[in-house]
C-alpha cells in the first residue's frame, strides 16, 4: 500500500464517461484524473463551470462510478461504506429533508453516523453555534432560506468531528458575513488537524484559505501544486503609490516600467516588478515627489487560472 | 456488515415522514369515510345487513392499503434521488442496501399503522352496528397486512431505478395481475392457443399470487381458516418480499446518482 498514513485522499488516472439520453454516444467528463492530499492539508480544487470538479467529488463519495482508474479516501476504496465515519461531506446545492427542524436533521445524520446517544445533543448544540444557527433550531428546514440550508449543509458534514471534509462550493448563497464565519471554521478544522478537500471556483477564498490547489480545466488537471510555487519567483510585483511627481518623469516611467498610471489627481499608482522597486522609489524621491504607499502585489491566482484555461482552450 | 441499527435510523423517519405529512390524513379520512359508507349502502337492504356492511368495509380496507402503499411506494427511492436528499445520507457510513431496506421498512411500517387505524374504525363501526367480528376478520385484515408488504416491495424495486409513473404503471398492472394469476393459468391451461398456455405458466411462477392474501370470502361468510391458510401465506409473501428487496438492492448498488 503506497499510503504512508499523510496520503489522505489518492486518485490515479480516473476517468469518468457518461451516456448522456439514450444513445450510444459517450461523453468523457473526466479523461484520467490524479491527485494526492495529504493530511492536515486544505486542498482547492478550482476550475471553470462545467469542469468536472462536481463529477469528481461524487466518485470520492461513491455515489458514481469511476468508468476506470482508482480513487482512495484514508486509505480505503471509495466504494467502501464503514470508513465514512471518518468523512465529511457538503454537497453542491445541499438539500435535507424540509419535515425536520435543523435540530432534528442533525440528529438524524449523528446517529447515522454513529454518534454515541449520550453525546449527541452536546454536539448537535455545538455545531448549530458553529454555523449561527442555534436561534433557528426549532423551525422546519422548510422555512430555511438558502443560506441557512447551505450552512445547515457544512454542519451536518461536521456533526460526526470527521478526519477529512469534501466541500463543494462551501461559500455558495452565503453573505459576506457567512463566508467570513465558514472561512474561520475551515481554518479551524485545519488548526485541529482535519483535512479539508475544496470545491469553488471564488479564487480569493482559494489564495486565502488553500495550501494547494488543482486546476481543472475540461475533465484534465491543468495545474497541481503548492500555491507558493505558482505565487512566487520574478512574478512578483508591487503597487506603488506616489504623489507630487512632475508629468516628465511620470511618462518617463509608462515608458521605461511598461506599468500604466493610474492618476487619482496628483496621485499615481504604477505596477512594477518586486526588483525594481527600489530604483523607481529613488528616481521618484530626487524629482520631489513623495511615497505614499508600496504594497506588495502577488501575480494572482486569477491570473494563472486564465492562463489555464487559455492554454487548454489552444491546445484543444 | 448491515446494520440493524442504521435501518431503523432511516425507517423511524420515513415513518415521521409520513406522520407529517398532511396528505395521508386525507387519504385515511377517505377510506373511514368508505368504512362508513358500508353502513349506509347495507341500511338499503332488507338481508345481511351486516354482511355487506362488512363486505364494503373489508374491501375498503384492501383498496386504500394497497392505494396508499402503491402511491408512497413508487415514490420511496426516486425521491430521494430526485431531490438529491440521498447525497449527503450515503456520504454517512451507511451502505446503499441498508438504505433501501430502511426507507421498506418504514413504509410498511407506515401503512401498517394506517391498516391499524382503518381496523380500529372498522371495529367500531361494526360494534355499533350489532356487527359480528370474529378471528376470521382479525386473519384477513392480518394477511392484508402481508399482501401490502408484498406491494411495497414491488413499487420499492421499480422505484430503485425508474421514474414514479412508470413504477405505478408497473406496479398496478403487477398488483391486478397478481390477482387474476391463479384465474389466467387455468384459463391457459384449457384453451389450445400455441405459446398463452405457456406464457400464463411464467407468469403464474413469476408474479406474486396475491389471491392467496384473500380472506375476505371467509370472512364474510364466517368460513372456518385452517392454520396453513394463513401461515402459508405469510411464509410465502415474507420470502416473496425479500426476493424482491435482494433484486432491488442488486439494482440500487450499482447505479450512478447524477
Ligand atoms: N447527468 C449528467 N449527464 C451528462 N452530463 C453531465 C451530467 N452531469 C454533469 N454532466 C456534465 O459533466 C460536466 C462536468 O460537470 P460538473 O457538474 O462536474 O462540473 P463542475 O466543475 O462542478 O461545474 P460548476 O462549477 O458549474 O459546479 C459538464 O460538462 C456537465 O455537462
Ligand atoms: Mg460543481
Amino acid at each position: 500500500m503506497p499510503d504512508d498514513g499523510r496520503e489522505v485522499v489518492r486518485v490515479r488516472g480516473v476517468v469518468k464517461d457518461v451516456r448522456p439520453g439514450l444513445g450510444l454516444r459517450r461523453k468523457r467528463i473526466l479523461h484520467g484524473i490524479s491527485l494526492t492530499v495529504h493530511r492536515g492539508e486544505i486542498f482547492g480544487f478550482v476550475g471553470p463551470n462545467g469542469a468536472g470538479k462536481t463529477t469528481m467529488l461524487k466518485v470520492l463519495m461513491g455515489l458514481i462510478r469511476a468508468s476506470s482508474g482508482r480513487a482512495t479516501v484514508l486509505g480505503h476504496d471509495v466504494g467502501e461504506t464503514e470508513f465514512r465515519r471518518q468523512v465529511g461531506f457538503l454537497p453542491e446545492n445541499p438539500y435535507f429533508y424540509d419535515y425536520l427542524t435543523g435540530r432534528e436533521i442533525l440528529r438524524f445524520y449523528a446517529r447515522l453516523s454513529g454518534v454515541r446517544a449520550a453525546a449527541m445533543d452536546k454536539r448537535v448544540a455545538t455545531l448549530l453555534d458553529w454555523v449561527q444557527l442555534s436561534d433557528a433550531a426549532d423551525a422546519r428546514l422548510r422555512t430555511y432560506s438558502k443560506g441557512m440550508l447551505q450552512r445547515i449543509g457544512i454542519a451536518q458534514a461536521l456533526i460526526h468531528d470527521p478526519e477529512v471534509v469534501f466541500l463543494d462550493e462551501p461559500m455558495s448563497g452565503l453573505d459576506p458575513i457567512g463566508r467570513k464565519q465558514i472561512r474561520d471554521l475551515i481554518l479551524r478544522l485545519k488548526r485541529a488537524g482535519k483535512t479539508v478537500f475544496m470545491n469553488t471556483h471564488i479564487l480569493s477564498d482559494v489564495e486565502m484559505l488553500c495550501d494547494r490547489v488543482a486546476i481543472l480545466v475540461a475533465g484534465r488537471i491543468r495545474f497541481q501544486g503548492r500555491l507558493e510555487d505558482f505565487l512566487d519567483g520574478d512574478e512578483r510585483e508591487s503597487d506603488v503609490v506616489l504623489s507630487g511627481l512632475p508629468a516628465d518623469l511620470a511618462s518617463r516611467f509608462e515608458e521605461r516600467y511598461g506599468a500604466e498610471l493610474r492618476g487619482h489627481g496628483t496621485r499615481v499608482e504604477l505596477r512594477v516588478k518586486e526588483k525594481e522597486v527600489a530604483d523607481l522609489l529613488r528616481a521618484a524621491l530626487e524629482a520631489g515627489a513623495e511615497v505614499q504607499s508600496v504594497t506588495a502585489y502577488r501575480i494572482s491566482l486569477e491570473s494563472i487560472f486564465m492562463r489555464a484555461v487559455e492554454s487548454a482552450e489552444e491546445s484543444s | 456488515m448491515i446494520s440493524p441499527l442504521r435501518i431503523w435510523v432511516i425507517a423511524s423517519n420515513t415513518v415521521r415522514e409520513a406522520i407529517r405529512s398532511k396528505l395521508l390524513y386525507a387519504l385515511l379520512f377517505f377510506a373511514i369515510l368508505l368504512i362508513g359508507t358500508g353502513v349506509l349502502v347495507s341500511a338499503l337492504s332488507y338481508v345481511e345487513r351486516e354482511r355487506i356492511f362488512q363486505d364494503v368495509g373489508l374491501a375498503a380496507i384492501r383498496l386504500f392499503s394497497v392505494g396508499i402503499a402503491i402511491f408512497l411506494g413508487v415514490g420511496l427511492i426516486h425521491g430521494e434521488v430526485d431531490r438529491r436528499t440521498i447525497y449527503t445520507i450515503l456520504s454517512k457510513p451507511i451502505s446503499r442496501s441498508e438504505f433501501l431496506v430502511g426507507k421498506y421498512v418504514g413504509l410498511v411500517l407506515t401503512t401498517w399503522l394506517q391498516l391499524a387505524i382503518m381496523s380500529v374504525a372498522f371495529a367500531a363501526v361494526s360494534f355499533a352496528t350489532g356487527a359480528p367480528i370474529d378471528l376470521a376478520h382479525a386473519a384477513a385484515i392480518g394477511l392484508t397486512g402481508i399482501e401490502v408488504m408484498v406491494i411495497v416491495a414491488v413499487a420499492t424495486l421499480f422505484s430503485a431505478f425508474t421514474t414514479p409513473l412508470l413504477s405505478s404503471l408497473f406496479s398496478v398492472g403487477i398488483y391486478m395481475l397478481g390477482h387474476l394469476t391463479r384465474d389466467l393459468r387455468q384459463l391457459g391451461a384449457q384453451g389450445d392457443v400455441e405459446g398463452f398456455g405457456t406464457f400464463t405458466v411464467v407468469i403464474h411462477r413469476v408474479l406474486p399470487n396475491l389471491e392467496s392474501f384473500n380472506l375476505s370470502l371467509h370472512a364474510a361468510h364466517g368460513l372456518p381458516i385452517s392454520a396453513a391458510e394463513i401461515w402459508l401465506p405469510v411464509a410465502y409473501g415474507i420470502g416473496y418480499a425479500a426476493a424482491l428487496l435482494c433484486v432491488a438492492a442488486y439494482v440500487f448498488e450499482r447505479r450512478d446518482f447524477r
